[in-house]
């Protein structure tokens, strides 16, 4: 056999072999197309029904005329709506609320194999330092909480908040870590705690949305959208995404030229369009286009004057720190009090720029961090203070954390040490807070070892702290839940369990 | 922990038995299914199917004598179902042997049909032993399972403590596994003599020392550790249920005492309260709000209803299991003072009222001074003043009351003292004059004041940034 002959031969084979693929492929397809179809009409029979006796059946409770209608939560809460702060890019609890001397004394020196024996980092490699806190530490209120001079307005909060002090995640960078916190899936396309509870409960003025997100600090969360979106949950639940600077929602003034009749005129043309279109194809997603479009229609009246802040008298201004006409924390803050005062279910707020590497001076623990600090101190105690004087903070939950912690150890990144102070993503160990809305005053639960690395006691995942702010919105976070794709989802899916110890 | 091999046999039982009554059905069904000429040809299988059925039948009933020897199941129940699954495989080895023999179709069509009847008896018989005696027609009664265990007992203090409260609770949450017919880890709980006897463990009560004892510890231990009990799965006990078991090992775990004979610490007694009137809280729901009252309450008038909502007012039950109300003005599309009569109908469902931001005035009040269930009234922003405050002077159940933003100064609020429920007075930006405060707070003992006004300092660190 001659070279080329060999080299035809396996040509063909190379060609036969590809039509047997094909073939197989085909087969499998025409074959599995017979399953395909039993599955789906076993699913059209009645879907998944019960997913365990006694419990309810899964059916949705969407109604896609009024989608966000009012509705009684099923047992009777203790918070009426949430604000929750988060800090994207994760702070330091070793710089803010769990105090560690037995750290300082370590700073310098290396790290204990045992601390990296089997350990992932998202950045640290090989052995890093030691690194003290970088604050000093004192004791405040009643209480006696450890917070840091970095905060030296929220300190003299202490007997007002409950500190957990050992929230722990399995995800040790951004955006999945802020997924799971939002979304209890570190993976796109859950639904977020927002949307979530405004399908639960509606909203209390139908004038404005009932989710709302704004976001400070120069950036958006790493998450992006998907941390306020609204997965599988219909898309009217998904946060609305406001500014403090310029129109409060994008393109809610009219443009010039276009009068409010006008307006009303082809808001009202374009929902008789959808309407016929709803009457050819029925789909649910059709009407809630229409009383979006509607929502709308009444935001543009109603909205405008809740998200001015300007309105808001000097005094209030100055506590806040706000900056007018600026785009920042403080001015969020002002505004998301604003909004729950006007019956807002849920305000989601992110403050970017907390992830202390130490990389650059603008984010070393020490220099550019220093400036974050100070930037949420006043407006975050303002925030309390002022839900509390209007009789409001009985009912409003306030979350504060980040998406997780900050290691014990400085960071080096490739094996060399970052020129400015700073910590690598930590996982098993951070400190959040929650204040208001039937939590207790003045507590902390939940303790970590002597440098702060992991949690010795109270330990918290996600999962829990979703749990819990379900819980004290009426929820039974195992009984809310939505069906998608043949069985009931859950925010906290499979798992969860309600901080009874932190509630009043 | 290993097993010897007997007992890893025995543990297959639960997968083995899924064979047998998946091939022998089917091999039953097929017998009569070729009387049709469209399916003869499925004929030759039956004795092929019948064999495997038969084989898989034997091997059942061998794991199964091993789990069952293995010491945690033991009684009635496990004898018939042991019977009946040595019928079933005598009966398939006759059916098989049959066919071998070319018998009269038809004997074997029937003798086919006792074997489903067989199949069906002692596959329920199984059931019954892994979920518990009666576990179907407790699927018919949905939410049954997780019913309090215990009625209303006007009489409480009168009943016995183990026969009226303790034995009912391990009857309906821990004798599925721990009783007559299956004992977990070698642990019957279904009589006295059993509970002192104890487990493989050891003792599991130790009177007059609860914490100490397995009983209460398994049940404390948190939910995702592998020795709490009950398991995650099945219905978990109550925290006011756990409170009475560890009540009662506490006080010596007597069998013949009465509630009443037993010393009964604070707690204990709200819960014994609790029990006498069959008003239990749910095991994962959150606490009430303190002021919803504890009392049930007929629905309010629909119509009612429906003429505030078309007005605007968002009414809306306090949660979906009450029928208690809260309503809400603050997108009313018409004056309150013309809807405030309607309130009326509803007074003794409504027990949260938002008229903030609302026009209302002194002279509505009067109006809600007729609503006697509230506990949350919001009049923040309002126009009322001094003289419409004493007009809220029925209102003996209000819990929190929000004259935020409000004209009331000191000599209007002295007339809120005779509201003995009220708890939480919200007074900011009022105009009550700072020399008052001293004596508002003596007038008014044990309401927690607000008076607001509440300053952040601006420290220099506040405007200005650390530059690096």
């Amino acid at each position: 056999m001659t070279q080329q002959e060999l080299h035809n031969q396996r040509l063909l084979k190379e060609a036969e072999d590809a039509i047997r693929r094909m073939h197989t492929r085909r087969h499998f397809i025409k074959e599995s197309a017979m399953g395909l179809g039993a599955l789906a009409f076993g699913s059209l029979l009645g879907g998944c029904g019960r997913s365990q006796p006694g419990l309810s059946p899964a059916v949705s409770n969407f109604d896609p005329v009024h989608p966000l209608l009012p509705k009684a939560p099923p047992f009777p809460g203790r918070a009426k709506s949430v604000i929750y702060l988060h800090m994207a890019g994760a702070p330091s609890q070793l710089e803010l609320f769990d105090y560690k001397p037995e750290l300082a004394k370590m700073d310098g020196q290396d790290c204990p194999q045992s601390l990296l024996a089997g350990k992932q980092f998202a950045f640290i490699t090989g052995v890093p330092k030691m690194l003290g806190p970088q604050a000093k530490f004192a004791q405040h209120g009643q209480s006696g909480a450890w917070i840091s001079e970095h905060l030296p307005h929220f300190s003299t909060l202490a007997d007002e908040v409950t500190f957990l002090k050992a929230v722990t995640t399995d995800q040790f960078n951004h955006a999945p870590a802020q997924l799971l916190m939002h979304t209890g899936s570190p993976r796109l396309g859950r639904p977020s705690m927002g949307s979530w509870v405004t399908y639960g409960l509606g909203t209390e003025n139908q004038n404005l949305p009932a989710f709302v997100v704004l976001t400070s600090g120069g950036n958006f969360p790493d998450a992006g959208k998907s941390a306020w979106g609204s997965g599988f949950l219909p898309s009217v639940y998904q946060g609305v995404q406001c500014r403090s600077e310029g129109d409060p929602v994008l393109f809610i003034n009219d443009p010039k030229g276009m009068s409010r009749d006008l307006r009303k005129a082809s808001i009202e043309a374009i929902n008789d369009a959808n309407r016929q279109e709803y009457e050819s194809y029925n789909d649910p997603e059709i009407l809630s286009r229409i009383s979006q479009y509607e929502m709308a229609y009444r935001m543009q009246i109603a909205a405008p004057e809740v998200m001015n802040i300007n309105d808001e008298p000097a005094y209030i201004h100055e506590m806040y720190g706000t900056k007018p006409g600026k785009s920042c924390f403080a001015n969020n803050v002002l505004l998301a009090r604003k909004l729950v005062e006007k019956g807002v279910r849920y305000v989601q707020l992110f403050d970017w720029g907390w992830d202390a590497h130490g990389d650059g001076a603008y984010n070393a623990l020490n220099l550019g961090i220093i400036n974050k600090y100070r930037s949420i101190d006043k407006a975050m105690t303002a925030l309390l203070l002022d839900l509390k004087q209007r009789g409001l903070l009985e009912e409003t939950l306030v979350v504060w954390g980040g998406e997780f912690g900050r290691t014990p150890m400085m960071e080096n990144r490739n094996g060399a040490q970052n020129p400015y102070k700073g910590r690598d993503h930590h996982t098993e160990a951070f400190t959040l807070w929650m204040a208001g809305g039937g939590i207790k005053k003045g507590f902390t639960y939940g303790e970590t070892d002597e440098i702060g690395y992991s949690a010795i006691s109270g330990k918290v995942e996600a999962f829990d702290i979703q749990a819990t702010i379900l819980n004290q919105l009426g929820f039974d976070h195992e009984q809310f839940t939505y069906p998608f794709q043949g069985r009931p989802f859950r925010l906290t899916d499979v798992a969860g369990k309600v901080i009874r110890d932190i509630l009043a | 922990m290993l097993i010897s091999l007997p007992e890893f046999i025995g543990r297959l039982h639960p997968l083995l038995v899924h064979l047998p009554l998946g091939i022998l059905l089917l091999a039953c069904f097929f017998q009569w299914l070729i009387l049709h000429s469209r399916y003869a040809f499925l004929k030759p299988a039956i004795p092929a199917m019948l064999f495997w059925g038969m084989l898989s039948a034997i091997a059942s009933c061998i794991s199964g004598y091993l789990l069952a020897s293995g010491g945690d199941y033991e009684g009635e129940l496990v004898q018939r179902h042991q019977w009946m699954g040595i019928y079933t495989a005598g009966l398939a080895l006759i059916l098989w042997i049959a066919h071998q023999f070319f018998i009269n179709e038809w004997i074997a069509r029937w003798l086919s049909v006792g074997l489903i009847i067989l199949l069906f008896i002692t596959g329920h018989l199984g059931g019954s032993l892994t979920h518990g005696e009666g576990f179907l027609q407790e699927g018919l009664q949905a939410g049954k399972k997780d019913d309090p265990v215990w009625k209303a007992m006007p009489d409480l203090q009168q009943a016995q403590v183990y026969a009226g409260l303790v034995q009912p609770l391990l009857q309906a949450r821990c004798y599925s596994c721990h009783g007559p017919n299956k004992q977990k880890g070698k642990l019957r709980l279904d009589s006295p003599d059993w509970l002192l006897k104890g487990g493989e463990d050891g003792k599991i009560i130790k009177p007059g020392d609860a914490e100490k004892s397995l009983l209460i510890e398994r049940l404390m231990l948190p939910m995702d550790d592998k020795e709490h009990m009950p398991p995650r799965e099945k219905t978990q006990l109550r925290a006011d249920e756990i409170a009475v078991l560890h009540w009662w090992v506490n006080s010596g775990a007597a069998f013949d005492k009465r509630v009443s004979e037993l010393k009964q610490p604070a707690n204990i007694n709200q819960v014994l309260q609790r029990i006498a009137t069959g008003q239990q809280p749910a095991g994962n729901i959150a606490a009430a709000p303190a002021d919803i009252p504890a009392a049930a309450v007929a629905p309010g008038d629909t119509a009612t209803i429906r003429r505030l909502r078309q007005a605007g007012v968002m009414i809306l039950p306090v949660a979906a299991n009450s029928n208690y109300l809260s309503a809400s003005f603050f997108t009313a599309t018409a004056p309150p003072d013309s809807l405030l009569p309607l309130l009326t109908a509803l007074k003794k469902q409504l027990i949260w009222l938002r008229l903030d931001n609302t026009p209302v005035s002194d002279a509505s009040l009067r109006q809600i001074g007729a609503l006697t269930q509230l506990t949350r009234l919001q009049l923040s922003n309002t126009a009322v003043t001094d003289a419409g405050l004493p007009a809220l002077q029925p209102l003996t159940n209000l819990h929190s009351l929000n004259l935020v933003g409000t004209k009331v100064t000191a000599t209007g609020l002295y007339t809120l003292a005779s509201l003995k429920q009220l708890r939480y007075l919200y007074l900011y930006q009022t105009a009550v004059a700072p020399a008052d405060w001293s004596m508002l707070l003596k007038q008014l003992p044990g309401i927690q004041l607000d008076s607001g006004g509440y300053r952040v300092p601006t420290f220099e660190a506040d405007t200005t940034e650390l530059k690096y």
